[in-house]
């Protein structure tokens, strides 16, 4: 039963960077939709209108539920996460946080934060994606 | 000169719409991939099939007008409607149907999703 032995850690910085850019539609898509998009500052010119570039320090993970995004120093809980966020964010930089409050994520790559709780970043404002302190549950666990 | 020649794309397991014929011309030869990790098998696929170049969007970039079609692996927020919106055919490889600020733009004859090397045949 080591499961038993519950192991704490501290807080994981499971990603981080720095927006370098904000579209010109990136305040039409969060006010409006409640979408915030970011891209890498090496995407086609094409996404940047409603994009927020950014660069990334850290790229270890995506999100899952229970982590918590933070936006220029506000932290923001994740509720659910689609199936190609992962993939999308360290391939791309790309990830569409969605303050829509749904419990599930309606499509492969959305991540669902509560309502309300988008901003338009500045450029040179840090975004993370954290890891809370244990313990944690882990479902890759032995039962 | 190129010969470029016609191919089907369908969706795929869980996908929407088309399908899409996709015929490269001189004017417009790009497979325009905006995906992870280079040129996607679909767009390879489609490119070996009809003649076409394949094209990573995130190494350079491309006019529209160039396109031939858009392959995308989108997880329904964004690109799925950029290219649509700009009247490019647009192949997504994620099963997504239309959604997001953008969703008005994406429609059966000009967006399929879901796609795999599979779905895509030639004429």
């Amino acid at each position: 039963m080591t499961s038993a032995l519950s192991v704490t850690v501290e807080e994981q910085v499971l990603y981080s960077s720095t927006v370098t850019a904000v579209g010109e539609q990136v305040a039409t898509f969060v006010e409006g939709h409640g979408i915030l998009v970011f891209f890498g500052v090496d995407s086609p010119a094409e996404l940047h209108d409603f994009s927020a570039l950014h660069e990334a320090s850290v790229a270890t993970a995506g999100p899952r539920a229970g982590d918590v995004v933070e936006l220029g120093g506000t932290r923001i809980p994740v509720l659910a996460v689609g199936s190609v966020v992962e993939a999308n964010l360290l391939n791309l930089g790309h990830i569409d946080l969605k303050a829509n409050g749904a419990a599930e994520a309606d499509m492969p790559g959305d991540v669902n934060l509560p309502s309300d709780t988008l901003v338009v970043p500045a450029p040179g404002s840090t975004f993370r994606i954290l890891r809370p302190a244990g313990p944690v549950a882990s479902p890759e666990d032995p039962a | 000169m190129s010969e470029y020649t016609s191919v089907t794309i369908s969706k795929g397991r869980g996908g929407w719409g088309g399908p899409l014929t996709i015929t490269p011309t001189a004017e417009r030869p790009l497979i325009y991939s905006v995906t992870g990790g280079g040129i996607h098998p679909v767009a390879a696929r489609i490119a070996e099939l009809t003649g076409g170049q394949a094209f990573d969007g995130f190494k350079s970039s491309a006019p529209f007008d160039k396109i031939a079609v858009a392959v995308i692996d989108c997880g329904g927020t964004a690109r799925i409607g950029v290219y649509p919106m700009k009247k490019v055919p647009t192949v997504d490889i994620h099963a997504t149907s239309p959604a997001g600020p953008l969703a008005s733009f994406i429609k059966e004859e000009i967006f399929v999703s879901g796609v795999g090397t599979a779905d895509v045949v030639a004429q």
